[in-house]
């Protein structure tokens, strides 16, 4: 977006052209209760192609990542009353028979390791062995272990029925741009 | 010891509809479960159930017919189930009614909730 000779390059057509084909949900800014509310209500509408077994998926999956964004992005910006909001990126995307949402934030490197681990231990168990390592990783929470918090991820992975597509793209030596995709299917393999 | 009436709420957060009786054991959550401050709404809840084990040591009847919980939610719901568990391990008469509606993602989860805390819990579809 420099500017030449007095005039911005940037086509906001060409940015509308971009996001009309297949996205129906596009996001970027802070994140906080009240952006979560009116893009949780836009998914209940834009997602009519759907099932609402998938309608409802999509719903839990962007609660938990949204709310990833919000706590743990290395972006932030202060509101007047001095609350903390993350800043991020969500797009819900439509392609054939599926849905497919991402988020992502800037993370710091160090921070990002730990979940990038969880992703890999995530997207290698199956149904039944995930089921037991939320159960597990529930009870440490539980029982107030550290590093053992969140189980968003694996409820994530469980609710889409398929694996978290994470790609990490350094943006300085401290930090990079962390996305996490899923996708849903507009009808359940197993309804 | 004193009823608990929570009248639920869907706005930017959304809080549960809550009814624990003491005179009857006869306790509620249903609706949709995701709060600023998690913790903070479901202590009270704990707090009641403690004393009523303590003091009025009387049968518990839960009903729970949550349509969306998020998963910090799902630990405070996890420290419930616990505290029943350990009531009933001592004598006392627990039972617990989870109303589901139709996927197998849910039910998946209260068949882990049941591994998870070792109470039984009867599976109820919705109507």
């Amino acid at each position: 977006m420099e500017k030449k000779d007095g005039k911005y390059d940037f086509s906001l057509y060409e940015y509308h052209n971009l996001l009309h084909q297949n996205i129906l949900v596009s996001y970027k800014g802070p994140i906080d209760e009240r952006v979560m509310t009116v893009i949780g209500e836009n998914i209940e509408i834009l997602t009519n192609d759907g099932n609402d077994k998938a309608k409802s998926k999509i719903f839990k999956i962007f609660m938990e990542l949204a709310q990833n964004v919000w706590l743990y992005s290395a972006e932030s910006c202060k509101t007047v009353s001095g609350k903390k909001l993350g800043m991020g990126t969500l797009v819900i995307g439509e392609f054939g028979d599926s849905y497919t949402f991402v988020t992502g934030n800037v993370v710091k490197n160090n921070d990002i390791e730990p979940v990038i681990e969880k992703c890999e231990i995530i997207n290698s168990l199956d149904r039944d062995s995930l089921r037991e390592y939320r159960r597990e990783q529930r009870r440490l929470a539980n029982t107030g272990k550290k590093n053992s918090g969140n189980i968003g991820l694996i409820q994530v992975a469980l609710t889409a029925e398929s694996p978290l597509d994470i790609e990490l793209t350094p943006v300085s030596d401290e930090e990079s741009f962390f996305s996490i995709a899923v996708k849903i299917k507009k009808t359940s393999a197993k309804s | 010891m004193e009823d608990i009436h929570i009248k639920g709420v869907h706005e930017a957060y959304f809080m549960p509809t809550v009814n624990f009786e003491v005179a009857t054991g006869n306790c509620e959550i249903s609706g949709e479960s995701y709060l600023e401050e998690t913790t903070k709404f479901y202590a009270p809840l704990l707090n009641w159930i403690r004393d009523y084990i303590d003091t009025v040591r009387g049968p518990l009847k839960f009903d729970i017919k949550l349509s969306y919980f998020n998963t910090s939610s799902s630990k405070c719901l996890v420290d419930i189930l616990d505290m029943l568990k350990t009531y009933q391990k001592k004598g006392g008469q627990v039972t617990v009614n989870w109303y589901y509606e139709d996927s197998d993602e849910e039910l998946e989860e209260v068949e882990d909730f049941i591994l998870e805390t070792g109470l039984q819990i009867n599976k109820i579809p919705m109507e």
